[in-house]
């Protein structure tokens, strides 16, 4: 299937140059690994990146940089970790490799046909990321977000006004937008997400249950 | 040489002293260009290259020279603090020692490379920062990310490199600044109108054009 919805081109340049909050990027990177075109716009930012090394101005390194640098190549490599608790490994098999880096936490009933895990994030994000899974046909009511919220559909689709979303696609809301999302019948709808905004003052929870309604 | 080129004199003007130059043919993508043969400098990709063929340690103390203090500088000019930023640039020539052999040069240039090496430990050692207030590069982390690790696997092409230049080189030199202020400095749009002479009101529009264009001139390559 073609990925057919992609994110703003801020949030892409973002990525490339490593400035998103931990669980936009964590969106952003799955939607990306499986969008080419999306790698592509990445890269060249990247090369932008790499012409901004060489107009770079050189700074002194310290004095016995190299020598501590060269002291260090023979060290034995650290090992690169994966410490993802392998709970629920069965149905966690189609997730995305990324994710596995990630903690995810135990599945919570949150409104009828609604399920969510939430997903441990370093302690700088802003945002908050979890898996929603809704049972086909869910709908949400019609809601606005105070600060963003970003989608990546990995199982299943959703529509609305925007156009239909399926594996892969890419959704951006922020409080400019009002959303209405169907889910689509026949099968259910996984998505990370991950949201910004003053969720405490709203409630996390509250706020993600008021929007759902089981048709 | 006409305009449209001007990623090609970004690059560092002169390195007389190495060898190693190769020639290569930017394509021509829509319709209005003459064929160009430029040459491209790629000494650092076979630098990199002998370093991962061999462990080349006198290749490795050249790429250290040139690299490390202009890692260092672009942290410095994006935020980092001094201590971090040179933290960092050791960090990052390090990870290009150990992950030689995961270069390509057919996919990415020498210093994009080594620009997402840097990009993943800075990501990194903020995310270390929060947790014990030290970057402590020896400590374990849950979030580690492998430097080198590309975002992808599958998808890139053998030839992405050039294609990508050449998308990148029929970009005004303005546009690509506006890119390279925006996102890879981070500086505030108040510093980019001054930098550009443009209205501090253009600035957002005018990174936002400079995008689009480039998304369009790389969705134009098939």
């Amino acid at each position: 299937m073609t990925v057919t919805h992609h994110p703003p081109l801020e949030l892409l340049a973002g990525f490339a140059a490593g400035s998103l909050d931990a669980g936009e990027h964590l969106v952003v990177a799955v939607h990306v690994a499986r969008c080419p075109a999306c790698q592509r716009f990445v890269h060249a930012i990247e090369a932008v990146g790499g012409s901004s090394i060489d107009a770079a101005t050189p700074v002194p390194m310290k004095a016995g940089a190299f020598e501590t640098v060269m002291a260090q190549l023979d060290r034995a490599e650290p090992s690169t970790v994966s410490n993802r608790v392998p709970d629920d490994a069965d149905e966690d098999h189609d997730l995305p490799e990324l994710l596995r880096h990630y903690r995810i936490g135990r599945r919570r009933r949150i409104a009828p046909g609604i399920i969510l895990r939430p997903i441990e994030l370093p302690g700088t994000a802003r945002s908050r990321a979890f898996l929603l899974q809704s049972a086909p046909g869910t709908r949400m009511l019609e809601h606005t977000h105070t600060g963003t919220e970003l989608t990546c559909v990995l199982r299943g689709s959703f529509s609305h006004e925007g156009g239909q979303y399926g594996p892969g696609d890419f959704d951006f809301g922020d409080d400019e937008l009002d959303h209405q999302p169907i889910v689509g019948a026949g099968e259910p709808c996984l998505c990370l997400v991950a949201m910004t905004g003053d969720l405490r003052m709203n409630g996390f929870f509250g706020r993600l249950i008021s929007p759902f309604v089981r048709l | 040489m006409t305009h449209g080129f001007q990623a090609i004199r970004m690059l560092p003007k002169s390195r007389p002293s190495m060898a190693g130059f190769r020639s290569f043919r930017l394509r021509r993508y829509g319709n209005e260009r003459p064929k160009v043969t430029v040459r491209i400098a790629v000494e650092w990709a076979n630098l990199i290259g002998r370093v991962a063929a061999h462990g080349d340690r006198e290749a490795f103390g050249r790429l250290f020279e040139h690299f490390a203090p202009r890692v260092k500088g672009m942290m410095l000019k994006a935020g980092a603090g001094k201590d971090d930023a040179e933290e960092i640039a050791q960090e990052t020539l390090l990870t290009v020692w150990r992950k030689a052999a995961q270069f390509d040069p057919d996919t990415a240039g020498a210093s994009a490379w080594i620009f997402t090496i840097a990009r993943n430990l800075r990501i990194d050692a903020v995310r270390r920062k929060a947790r014990s207030g030290s970057i402590d590069y020896g400590a374990e982390l849950d979030y580690l990310v492998d430097p080198a690790e590309p975002i992808d696997h599958m998808l890139v092409r053998s030839d992405e490199a050039d294609r990508i230049a050449a998308a990148l080189s029929r970009l005004s030199e303005e546009q690509t600044m506006a890119i390279r202020l925006s996102f890879i400095e981070e500086r505030p749009h108040s510093e980019i109108a001054e930098l550009l002479g443009i209205p501090l009101g253009t600035v957002k529009s005018r990174i936002r054009l400079a995008m689009n264009r480039l998304r369009a001139l790389l969705d134009e390559i098939k």
